[in-house]
C-alpha cells in the first residue's frame, strides 16, 4: 500500500477514507495513523524528490513526513520484536496466576 | 577409616581475623580429634618452614596446600609432599598476586599458576561460603577431587546427590593460642596409607566417603568428646532436670545454624497477646508473599509510570503545526534556511536489545551444562558457536554505527542551531515517532497485564499439614478498601473512578501527592491471605499456636539441624500424633533433628533413628550428668565411658512412667475394649 505520492508537482498523503489528499492538509491524527500503518503493514511511499515537488511548502512537508516514516519503515522489524517481547514474561506469569 | 581434616589455617592473613599460631595447640586438635591426616591450608599464602617444623612434629601425614581466593570463590588446593619445591614456587605466585583482601585471582590465572592441576587434590568451597560459581566450575570441572560443605545436613543432601561431587567436611580452623572448641567438622575414607594418590581416588568413589567411622552416613560426630548423632531423627529421653535441655543448648552453642524451638515457645498464656502474635506473624508472611508476587508487576509498573501519552501527543501535535507554519514560510527562505541540514531530523537511535538478549540466550544454550546431552541431540554446538559469532560480529558492526549516527546527530543539532540563529524562517521541528509508538504499546500491554491481574483466582494454596494457607487476588471494591492497605490518610476515591482504567487509574494516583511512587504497585489488586484450618474456616484459638509450630518445624529446612524441645506441653496427643510427628520425620529425612520428650505419642511413635538418654547420677557423692545412646532396637544403651543402661527400662520410665504404670494402663484399655 502506497501511502506517500508525488505527482502533478504536488506531495500527497493516503487518508483515512484512502484518498490521496495534498500533504498541506495533514493533520496528527493522519500522522498517527501513517505511522501504525508502517510498522504493521506492506507500505511504500515515492521517494523524495525536490524536482518533482514544484510547491517549497509541500517540499518541506513531504520531505519530512517521508524521512520521518521512511526511518521507521527500516525499523519495522525491530519494532516488531521489541513490542512482542515487550513484558511478555510479566503477561504470561500473570495470565497462568 | 581414616579421618581427616585438609583445611587447617596456622598463619593470619588479610584475609583472616588476627591470632598466634601455636604448634603445642595443633598437636592437641590433632591428638583430640583422632585425626590420621591434615593439610595446613593458609589463605594465598605457603610458608614452608613452618610446615616442614609442622610435618616434623606431628606423627601424623601433613600435606602442604593453600586456599586461594577465586574471583569466583575460594578452592583449596593440596600438594603432594615429594612436590614441595614446586608447590613452593608455585603458591609464592599467588602470594604475590594477592596481597589485599580484595585481590583474587581467576580461574585461567589458577590453571596457568599451577600447570597441571591433575597432580594436586582440587576442593573448592561447594556448599559453603564463599561457594565456586556453577559456571566456574564447569571450566575445572576435571580437576576437582570434592567439595567442601559446612555442615552435616549438606554433607548428606550433596552426597545423596548423584550429579554433585563427593563432599567432604572439614574444620576450617584457626590454630591460635587457645582452643576453646574442638570442632567435630572432619571426613572419614576408606583407605589404606594416606597418600595424595590414595586420598584423590577414595574422593572419587562417594561410597569411600562418610562421616563417621563404623556408622558411614548414619550417625556424625556432634560434640568433641566423641558423641555422635544421627543425621536424620533423634529422641532424647530422660527424667526431669537430668540435663536434656542442657544437651540441647550445648548443641545449640556447638553448631553453626540452628532452628531451636524452646519449650512453651509458642504458646502464651495470654490468648489476646498470642494472637496479636499471630496476625503479626501473617502480616509480614502475607507482606513478604505479596511483595514476591508483584515483583513482576512493579518492573512493569516503573517503566508504565515514566510515559506520559499526554505529553507524547502533545509532541506530535507542536511537530505537526511547525511543519505547517515551517511550509507557509517556505516563500520566505533565505540562503541559511535553504541549506538542506537546517530542515534535517536526527538519526534515530536505539540500543539493539532484541539482538543483545538475543546473543545472551544462545550464550546460554552453549554454556549451560546441565541439560547439554539433550541440547546436543538436537542442536550442533559447533554451529550455535558460530551462530554466537556471527550475531557478536552483527552487534559490533551496529554498535560502530550507532557511535557514528550520535556524533553526527550532535553535529546536525549544533548546525540546525547555528542557521536558525541566521534567519527568521520557521524551523521544521524534530520529534521520535518510534518512541512514541512503542509507547502506547507499552500501555496497551500493561493494562491487558493488569486486566489479568485483577481477576479472581487462588494464586496460592499451600497445605500445612491440617491446615491451608490461602492467597487470593480479587479487585478492589472500593476506595476504602485501598486506604486501608495504603495506610496513607488521602481520598482514593477520585482515583478509584477510573479503577476500570489501569492507564488513567495510574496517572490519577501519580498525582496524588500523598502517595510514594514506590508503593503504588499494591494499589492494583486485592491479596488475601488466610490460614484456614481443615474445616474450611480462619483459624483460631489453640489452632493457632498448632500453626506456629508446624510452620516454625517447616522454617527448619533452611537451618543445618533442628531441636525441638518437649512440644507435648504446648499440644494434645492428637496433634502430636497426626501432625507434628509426621512433619519431623519427613524433616528428618533431609537435615538432623533432636527432640526431647516425654511423651510416648512423640518419643515411641515418631520412629526414631537414634535415641539417646540423658541421666544425672551420683558417684561418690558427685553428681555426674551422663549420656548414653544407641539406636532404638538395640537392648541397651551406651556411653562414652563405657557404662551401660537397659533400652526397655529407660524407655518405660521417660515415656509410660514405668513399666507398672504401662501394664496398668494397658490392662485398663483392653478392659474398655472388651466392655465396648
Amino acid at each position: 500500500m502506497k501511502l506517500l505520492e508525488i505527482r502533478d508537482n504536488l506531495g500527497y498523503y493516503l487518508d483515512v477514507h484512502s484518498v490521496f489528499v495534498p500533504i498541506d492538509k495533514i493533520t496528527k491524527e493522519d500522522l498517527l495513523r501513517l505511522v501504525d500503518k508502517t510498522l504493521n503493514e506492506d507500505v511504500e511511499y515515492d521517494e523524495y524528490n525536490g524536482d518533482a515537488i514544484k510547491n517549497q511548502a509541500h517540499q518541506i512537508l513531504y520531505k519530512s513526513v517521508f524521512d520521518k516514516l521512511q526511518g521507521l519503515k527500516v525499523r519495522r522489524k525491530e519494532f516488531t520484536d521489541e513490542f512482542k517481547r515487550l513484558y511478555l514474561q510479566e503477561y504470561e506469569w500473570y495470565k497462568k496466576k | 577409616m581414616k579421618k581427616i581434616d585438609l583445611h587447617i589455617h596456622t598463619i593470619p592473613t588479610v584475609n583472616d581475623s588476627s591470632f598466634s599460631f601455636k604448634l603445642a595447640i595443633l598437636q592437641k586438635y590433632v591428638a583430640e580429634t583422632a585425626l590420621d591426616a591434615i593439610a595446613i591450608t593458609n589463605h594465598n599464602v605457603f610458608d614452608r618452614s613452618q610446615f616442614t617444623e609442622i610435618d616434623d612434629e606431628l606423627d601424623i601425614v601433613v600435606f602442604p596446600g593453600i586456599e586461594v581466593t577465586l574471583d569466583c570463590g575460594h578452592i583449596l588446593i593440596i600438594s603432594d609432599t615429594t612436590k614441595l619445591d614446586q608447590f613452593d614456587k608455585q603458591a609464592l605466585r599467588i602470594r604475590e598476586r594477592i596481597t589485599q583482601a580484595h585481590d583474587t585471582i581467576t580461574i585461567n590465572e589458577l590453571t596457568s599458576i599451577f600447570y597441571n592441576l591433575k597432580e594436586y587434590v582440587v576442593i573448592p568451597h561447594y556448599d559453603k561460603k564463599p561457594a565456586i560459581r556453577d559456571d566456574s566450575l564447569k571450566h575445572i570441572a576435571e580437576y576437582v577431587s570434592a567439595g567442601e560443605v559446612d555442615s552435616a545436613k549438606k554433607f548428606i543432601r550433596v552426597i545423596k546427590d548423584d550429579i554433585k561431587v563427593t563432599p567432604v567436611l572439614f574444620s576450617d580452623i584457626r590454630i591460635g593460642d587457645t582452643l576453646d572448641k574442638i570442632s567435630t567438622r572432619q571426613t572419614f575414607v576408606d583407605c589404606g596409607e594416606v597418600t595424595l594418590a590414595a586420598l584423590k581416588k577414595c574422593l572419587q568413589d562417594k561410597r569411600k566417603v562418610a562421616l563417621s567411622e563404623s556408622n558411614g552416613n548414619r550417625l556424625y560426630q556432634i560434640f568433641d568428646d566423641g558423641q555422635k548423632l544421627s543425621t536424620g531423627l533423634n529422641i532424647l529421653l530422660g527424667e526431669r532436670s537430668s540435663g536434656k535441655t542442657y544437651t540441647l543448648d550445648k548443641i545449640n552453642a556447638s553448631q553453626g545454624h540452628v532452628k531451636y524451638i524452646k519449650q512453651f515457645s509458642l504458646v502464651q498464656q495470654d490468648e489476646s497477646a498470642n494472637e496479636r502474635q499471630f496476625n503479626r506473624d501473617l502480616q509480614r508472611t502475607k507482606s513478604q508473599f505479596v511483595e514476591e508476587y508483584l515483583s513482576r508487576f512493579k518492573v512493569v509498573l516503573n517503566d508504565v509510570m515514566d510515559i506520559d501519552l499526554c505529553a507524547d501527543g502533545q509532541e506530535v501535535d507542536s511537530y505537526i503545526d511547525n511543519l505547517h507554519e515551517a511550509a507557509e514560510d517556505a516563500e520566505r527562505r533565505d540562503a541559511f534556511s535553504n541549506c538542506a541540514l537546517f530542515d534535517e531530523s536526527e538519526f534515530s537511535i536505539s540500543e539493539d536489545t532484541v539482538l543483545i538478549d538475543l546473543i545472551a540466550s544462545i550464550r546460554q544454550i552453549i554454556q549451560n551444562v546441565e541439560y547439554q546431552s539433550i541440547i546436543n541431540k538436537y542442536v550442533d554446538r559447533q554451529s550455535l558457536k558460530q551462530l554466537a559469532v556471527e550475531l557478536i560480529e552483527l552487534l559490533w558492526a551496529r554498535e560502530r554505527d550507532w557511535k557514528k549516527k550520535i556524533l553526527v546527530n550532535e553535529l546536525v543539532r549544533d548546525i540546525r542551531q547555528i542557521l536558525k540563529r541566521r534567519t527568521s524562517t520557521v524551523q521544521v521541528p524534530d520529534v521520535n515517532l518510534y518512541r512514541v509508538s512503542l509507547n502506547k504499546k507499552k500501555v496497551e500491554i500493561f493494562c491487558e497485564i493488569v486486566k489479568c491481574l485483577q481477576e479472581h483466582a487462588v494464586i496460592s494454596e499451600e497445605p500445612i499439614q491440617k491446615f491451608r494457607v490461602i492467597a487470593t487476588k480479587d479487585p478492589f471494591e472500593g476506595a476504602g478498601e485501598i486506604r486501608s492497605i495504603s495506610g496513607v490518610k488521602t481520598a482514593f476515591s477520585e482515583s478509584f473512578a477510573k479503577y476500570t482504567h489501569p492507564y488513567e487509574y495510574l496517572q490519577a494516583l501519580l498525582a496524588n501527592e500523598y502517595l510514594t511512587r514506590s508503593e503504588i504497585y499494591k494499589y492494583f489488586v486485592k491479596i488475601t491471605y488466610s490460614i484456614l484450618n481443615p474445616d474450611g474456616f480462619e483459624v483460631s484459638g489453640g489452632e493457632r499456636s498448632e500453626f506456629r509450630l508446624l510452620q516454625e518445624i517447616k522454617d527448619a529446612q533452611t537451618y543445618d539441624i533442628l531441636l525441638v524441645d518437649e512440644p507435648e506441653s504446648s499440644f494434645d496427643n492428637l496433634f502430636l500424633r497426626s501432625d507434628v510427628n509426621k512433619i519431623i520425620k519427613e524433616i528428618s529425612e533431609t537435615m538432623p533433628v533432636v527432640v526431647v520428650t516425654h511423651n510416648s505419642t512423640v518419643g515411641a511413635s515418631v520412629g526414631a533413628d537414634y535415641l539417646l538418654y540423658a541421666r544425672k547420677e551420683l558417684e561418690q557423692g558427685k553428681v555426674v550428668y551422663r549420656l548414653y545412646s544407641g539406636y532404638p532396637t538395640d537392648l541397651t544403651l551406651h556411653s562414652l565411658d563405657g557404662k551401660k543402661i537397659s533400652n526397655y527400662q529407660i524407655t518405660m520410665n521417660s515415656l509410660e512412667a514405668g513399666c507398672v504404670a504401662y501394664d496398668d494402663r494397658r490392662n485398663g484399655y483392653e478392659a474398655i475394649r472388651d466392655k465396648g
